[in-house]
């Protein structure tokens, strides 16, 4: 091997020492730290969340079954992508979407306390299909003709972002018994 | 209680479960529905409840009279709706609607909705404006 380094381990020898000069490690952890702060940020950001959920949420004792499945016993009359599999939850949009107010209203018995609860289904609205978790359960719904009680319509017409559908959610609105 | 107990269920009341599960999926839970595809209530309400013609007019409006509500039900609906979602105060002299009331107009299809509650609302600004 030669005393002198080659001329292209010289080079890089000074590069790797000028950015040592002018790069702090403290100012590079501070800037990583900037990214991830700001990235952790990112969920607070506006996001529509289907109005709050409704006053009488069952508890966590008494509300069985996993809200990304189908079965899941508030899915009991949803025609559609579940929101929980897509970003959103069982009352809650996904990020980039928003809420379609009009929609139609159903009650499911929620086994875990024998109570019927009101449920509301939203349609999460203005981006493509989620294609997630679909699910097509249809107890008490009603014909198309029956538009207020039928559940074969897609709702995101009447939202404020037109007609592209992703979601659907199943609010908690009330008890009925 | 213990922090840990479980809260105790706490039902809707029958009127307002009955208004969530046959208007508010248009109307919302507060009847403002969605500019320029559901008319609000709130502003209506108070003014078309006050004679005759806009009683009529409300149980007659295809959402309405077409619900699966029997009469009596359709009455606690629209008079609970008064009470709660108008934006007025309700006058001392309301009166709630009855099943009987609500039978005498339910029957006689409305064809012209949109002109009529024009008609009702225009009605009832000229006698405010005299």
């Amino acid at each position: 091997m030669p005393d002198t380094p080659s001329p292209i381990d010289a080079l890089v020898e000074r590069m790797a020492r000028d950015m040592a000069r002018r790069v702090s490690r403290r100012g590079f952890i501070g800037r990583v730290g900037a990214l991830l702060f700001s990235t952790a940020g990112l969920p607070l950001l506006p996001v529509a969340r289907g109005g709050q959920p409704g006053p009488a949420q069952p508890d966590a004792a008494t509300d069985p079954g996993d809200p990304q499945t189908c079965e899941y016993w508030r899915h009991c009359a949803t025609d559609g992508f579940l929101c929980s599999c897509c970003g959103g939850s069982v009352h809650s949009c996904p990020p980039g979407t928003e809420f379609s107010a009009v929609t139609w209203v159903g009650t499911c018995h929620n086994p875990g306390d024998g109570h019927d609860y009101i449920i509301s289904y939203n349609d999460c609205c203005g981006e493509s299909e989620c294609g997630r978790c679909l699910c097509s359960r249809h107890e008490d719904d009603k014909p198309l003709y029956v538009p207020f009680k039928a559940n074969d319509y897609n709702w995101c017409p009447g939202s404020k972002v037109g007609g592209a559908y992703h979601c659907t959610v199943a609010r908690i609105v009330g008890v009925a018994k | 209680m213990q922090p840990w107990a479980a809260q105790p269920v706490v039902l809707t009341p029958p009127v307002q479960a009955n208004y969530m599960l046959n208007c508010m999926g248009c109307h919302l839970a507060d009847g403002s529905g969605a500019a320029g595809k559901v008319p609000s209530v709130r502003d209506s309400l108070g003014i078309l409840s006050r004679n005759s013609a806009g009683r009529r007019y409300l149980v007659q409006v295809p959402g309405a009279s077409q619900s699966p509500l029997s009469d009596l039900e359709l009455a606690q609906v629209l008079s609970w709706m008064v009470r709660n979602l108008s934006t007025q105060a309700v006058p001392p002299d309301f009166t709630d609607f009855t099943a009987a009331e609500v039978a005498g107009y339910r029957r006689s299809p409305l064809v012209d909705v949109r002109d009529t509650r024009a008609r009702l609302l225009e009605a009832a600004a000229d006698r405010v404006g005299r």
